[in-house]
């Protein structure tokens, strides 16, 4: 029980936290030399559902510096806030499914 | 990986860009600074980051070697090794016989703007800490 | 709405072995969902797979934060949501065997 209606948003929320833990790796080496953006394929990992760690890619398109970094901080404080967003939207989502189930159990302790 | 891992490497940035404001606050308070204990103007002072993996102190010993996720650390601090600049001040105290006094090769303007750079990506860090916590923070309101 | 269907009752002959064999009330302990019995059999394995499947979301719910808590990187989230899982799984499990009871006490009120 709970599995059907809740495993998909756990996906979810996994895949948002593995993106989250990403991003602040990027904050936090906004200025090192060399450093490349690492992100996930949100989407394919989503749909593919594969068991085990997402795969950490290279992101395309980045402005590269003089000391080889490409971190967009505008991009990554983006994606940090919608990531936390979503993550809260998911929560919100699971908290009542849990007590709708919850209230069902109950209601149908009267006898 | 927990979340609580990035908590960690949002500190390790914290911590790195501190390092370097204070670096260039003293660069820029010695850009006149002519004279050293060591002997010689002031010689300017540089961070280097390197990407480093980040073990919270609650981590196992496990997870900490195979998938601590990347923060940042200050590597080295180099000081700059080339000749001062030479200007003419024949009166100044510290003039040599040919009344040249060396100066600190140091572009206030330049680590001005890192510095600003600095300031943001320090706040950067502090945005994601307090995203992660919030995160963290959901899940726990899960249990109610 | 189709027709109620009426169980069809009819009076049992003086031969037949509800009139012959001796009456004893059967007492709690000696009843025994066995297969033979008509819907019993069915009714013990749904219930026994119940009670494993509540056993084993308990467990997976102390490995999970055995693991959240010993640092091996186990997602709080993933963990919040095995304990819910257990805690549900074992609250309906108890209603359903509350209901159970209440049934088959109410049946043996009724059997006299």
């Amino acid at each position: 029980m709970l599995d059907r209606l809740a495993g998909q948003l756990e996906q979810y929320m996994d895949l948002l936290s593995t993106r989250q833990k990403l991003v602040a790796s990027n904050i936090a080496n906004a200025d090192t030399p060399g450093y490349r953006t690492r992100d996930i394929d949100f989407q394919f990992e989503l749909q593919n559902a594969v068991a085990g760690e997402p795969q950490t890619r290279e992101v395309a398109g980045l402005q590269m510096k003089n000391d080889g970094n490409n971190v967009s901080l505008d991009r990554e404080s983006r994606l940090l806030a919608e990531n936390a967003l979503r993550f809260n939207v998911a929560a919100n989502l699971l908290k009542v499914q849990i007590q709708s189930i919850r209230s069902a159990i109950k209601e149908g302790q009267s006898s | 990986m927990s979340l609580f891992s990035a908590l960690s490497v949002g500190a390790s940035g914290m911590a790195a860009q501190r390092a370097r404001a204070e670096l260039l606050v003293e660069n820029l308070a010695n850009a006149e600074t002519t004279r050293t204990p060591e002997g010689g103007p002031y010689r300017r002072k540089d961070v280097v980051f390197e990407s480093a993996s980040t073990a919270s102190p609650f981590s196992s010993v496990f997870d900490a070697q195979l998938d601590s996720p990347t923060g940042v650390a200050v590597s080295d601090i180099v000081t700059d090794t080339s000749d001062p600049e030479r200007r003419y001040m024949p009166g100044h105290p510290d003039a040599d016989r040919d009344g040249y006094v060396a100066f600190p090769h140091i572009n206030p303007a330049e680590d001005m703007v890192d510095l600003l750079g600095s300031s943001r990506s320090y706040e950067a860090n502090v945005a994601a800490i307090g995203a992660v916590k919030d995160m963290i923070q959901r899940s726990i309101d899960l249990f109610r | 709405m189709p027709a109620p269907v009426f169980p069809h009752f009819t009076a049992p002959s003086s031969t037949s072995p509800a009139y012959t064999a001796p009456v004893t009330a059967p007492s709690p302990d000696t009843v025994r969902l066995s297969g033979e019995a008509s819907s019993g059999g069915g009714f013990q394995e749904v219930f026994a797979s119940a009670i494993r499947q509540v056993e084993s979301m308990g467990q997976d719910a102390s490995a999970s934060v055995e693991r959240f808590l010993s640092g091996d990187g186990e997602d709080l989230h993933t963990t919040v949501l095995a304990t819910q899982r257990a805690e549900l799984a074992f609250e309906m499990f108890q209603q359903v065997r509350n209901k159970v009871v209440n049934a088959y006490q109410e049946i043996m009120r009724m059997q006299m």
